[in-house]
């Protein structure tokens, strides 16, 4: 459950929230409808469960919807999320047909609310058959593309586009990973909850019960990487940038991050991490249940530096988080890293583990520099990530659908 | 005189529908057919969206050039053009056109991006709305600057200086009204160098320089 409006009064400036309010007066009483596939767990589910609420508190009839599916469907639909992110997967006709039949039950039930919404926002592929089953609709449907689809499998994305492109808008994060649409395509970037359980400011004690169940040394710099056990976030190769720091500093390693076991490839990397940690008792290996945000905040905030070096990345909310938690960052020189980590303002932007250790031993010797990036960081994460402005950009975007035109200014 | 009214405004990024630029002649020949507003967007509005307060250059021309060509000298050379500084786009894609000509003649090889740091053309609109709040007097005018969001300082400061009258912040024109004896903050409101500056930053700069006159007064 998100905190009201109001509370973000404290982070942002008071002048943030008013502007938001004064943009969803424009829209009062509009209906949306939000449709995507589950109601938890996952980073969509997670912006729906504070979007929803914020822009009713702002005035706009929203509501959030989300489609049943077998576990065939589920199947299909991951195999359609993972060729758009580039995985060659095999989808016969009989399969696209068990996609349109599930959005076609769907349908049924959610189509007298969605062809009278002013604006439905359709999130990833699951539900974006819906567009084609709801003919003589009233208002503006976009398509809210979460996902790096900049290099897709191509048999997949032909067929997705061809349901995409009857969207009136879409959104995508960054520009790099969007696809050519026959419509405006606009860039939102993603954003994080401060006063969510994984952002909020933490007690001592609380820092303290997180450091005892990890096992650190409360005297010793710590170097934190948040991520899947995925081969894309290299923590092989953070162990051995860690591995050079340790020559000449007595630094400690946490890797952390969850959902390796039930994943044959997650956990192949899991083991190969094992593997290369040696048992080295300075290097704190943790797979971390889904719901474990208060851990990864208080490891975040324990830490001295933060690494995310990843050698493909989508936007990064892991280095969004680090920064917000007064942390420079060391992350990898690719996707929305790049966005976050400016050289020698907000952390260091590396290619290899000679590059992170280099680095780390650098920030290492100049304290004072750990404390004025991160001060840089968390700034910077206050003026461009947080929530606020990713309310803010969906209220405009609204406000710009509903003109139905594309001038350089719109008064409204 | 007339209160001023205090507006507001948010930038709603889409991409342009050009195609990604690999070299710098892709890129020269992307901003010769590109439209206006595409210019506008990587050379003014580059304070306005998500991005670092503190970048080398503020434009997104130079910036790529130097991070992803890694031609510093032309990212040096773009880097200081100041979009402001001319009346119509038009004048300013002439002289960008101009610069990346004379490197490229420079040049014994054109340079080369590799995948995946192409140049991605965008645009925007600024979509404006009325705060309702209102400015009586130039001695208000620095309190409300403080209470002010960056897009109202955006909109009045920068984005300002491209609307009839041209090359005039709205702060501006509303003093001139004020008479003579505020001739002052006008020359002082003229001496801020904005193109180094966020929008946070601006409004510091804009509330001291309002601050020295009144207190001066």
């Amino acid at each position: 459950m998100s905190a009201p409006l109001a509370a973000y009064e404290a982070i942002v400036n008071s002048s943030v929230v008013a502007q938001l309010r004064r943009l969803g007066k424009k829209l009062a009483g509009r209906r949306v409808v939000h449709v995507n596939s589950t109601r938890e767990g996952g980073g969509v589910a997670e912006i729906l469960e504070w979007m929803v609420p914020h822009m009713r508190d702002v005035g706009i009839d929203a509501s959030w919807e989300v489609i049943h599916g077998t576990p065939r469907f589920f199947e299909i639909t991951k195999g359609i999320h993972n060729g758009l992110q580039g995985k060659p997967v095999e989808l016969l006709k009989k399969d696209w047909k068990i996609y349109q039949d599930v959005n076609e039950e769907n349908a049924a039930r959610l189509r007298p609310l969605l062809k009278e919404a002013d604006v439905v926002i359709i999130h990833d592929p699951q539900p974006a058959y819906l567009l084609n089953l709801c003919p003589n609709r009233k208002g503006k449907w976009i398509w809210r593309g979460h996902i790096d689809i900049s290099r897709p499998f191509r048999p997949v994305w032909k067929v997705l586009r061809t349901i995409v492109d009857k969207y009136d808008a879409s959104i995508f994060s960054m520009a790099e990973f969007a696809q050519s649409l026959p419509h405006p395509q606009f860039l939102v970037p993603p954003s994080i909850d401060p006063l969510s359980e994984k952002n909020r400011e933490m007690t001592p004690a609380e820092l303290s019960r997180v450091r005892a169940e990890s096992g650190l040394d409360p005297d010793r710099p710590l170097l934190v990487q948040i991520s899947r056990f995925d081969r894309f976030k290299d923590p092989v190769g953070v162990i051995q940038a860690y591995r050079l720091v340790r020559k000449v500093a007595p630094v400690q390693l946490v890797l952390a991050g969850g959902g390796a076991t039930d994943d044959p490839e997650g956990k192949a990397v899991f083991d190969e991490v094992m593997e290369a940690a040696e048992g080295d008792p300075d290097i704190h290996i943790l797979l971390l249940p889904s719901g474990a945000h208060a851990t990864i905040n208080g490891l975040q905030r324990l830490s001295d530096i933060i690494l995310q070096k990843s050698t493909r990345e989508g936007f990064g909310l892991t280095v969004t988080e680090g920064l917000w938690k007064g942390k420079p960052v060391i992350g990898g020189d690719v996707g929305g890293i790049r966005l976050q980590v400016i050289n020698h303002h907000t952390g260091f932007l590396v290619n290899t583990p000679e590059g992170a250790a280099h680095r780390i031993r650098y920030l290492l010797h100049h304290s004072e520099r750990i404390k004025e990036m991160g001060e840089s960081g968390r700034e910077f994460v206050r003026e461009n990530f947080l929530l606020t402005r990713h309310l803010r950009e969906y209220l405009t975007l609204m406000l710009a659908i509903r003109s139905g035109r594309e001038q350089r200014i719109l008064l409204v | 005189m007339t209160r001023f009214e205090v507006m507001d405004c948010v930038l709603l990024i889409r991409m342009s529908g050009l195609s990604p630029a690999m070299n710098l002649r892709e890129l020269r020949d992307r901003i010769a057919t590109c439209s206006e507003n595409v210019l506008y967007h990587h050379f003014c509005e580059t304070t306005l969206r998500p991005t670092f307060d503190d970048p080398d250059y503020r434009n997104d021309f130079a910036v790529w050039a130097k991070f992803y060509l890694g031609d510093r000298v032309l990212a040096e050379r773009l880097g200081i053009l100041d979009p402001y500084s001319y009346e119509r786009m038009e004048e300013l894609r002439a002289v960008v056109l101009e610069v990346i000509d004379d490197r490229l003649g420079e040049l014994t090889m054109v340079p080369w991006v590799r995948p995946g740091d192409e140049f991605l053309f965008k645009e925007a609109t600024t979509v404006v709305f009325d705060t309702g709040d209102r400015i009586r007097h130039p001695r208000e005018l620095a309190p409300a600057l403080r209470r002010m969001t960056n897009g109202s300082i955006y909109y009045h400061f920068l984005e300002a200086l491209r609307r009839p009258p041209i090359g005039k912040d709205d702060f501006s024109t509303w003093l001139l009204e004020a008479g003579k004896e505020y001739e002052p903050y006008l020359r002082s409101l003229g001496t801020i160098d904005y193109h180094f500056h966020s929008l946070a930053l601006l409004r510091k700069e804009l509330v001291r320089a309002l601050t020295q006159m009144e207190d001066a007064r």
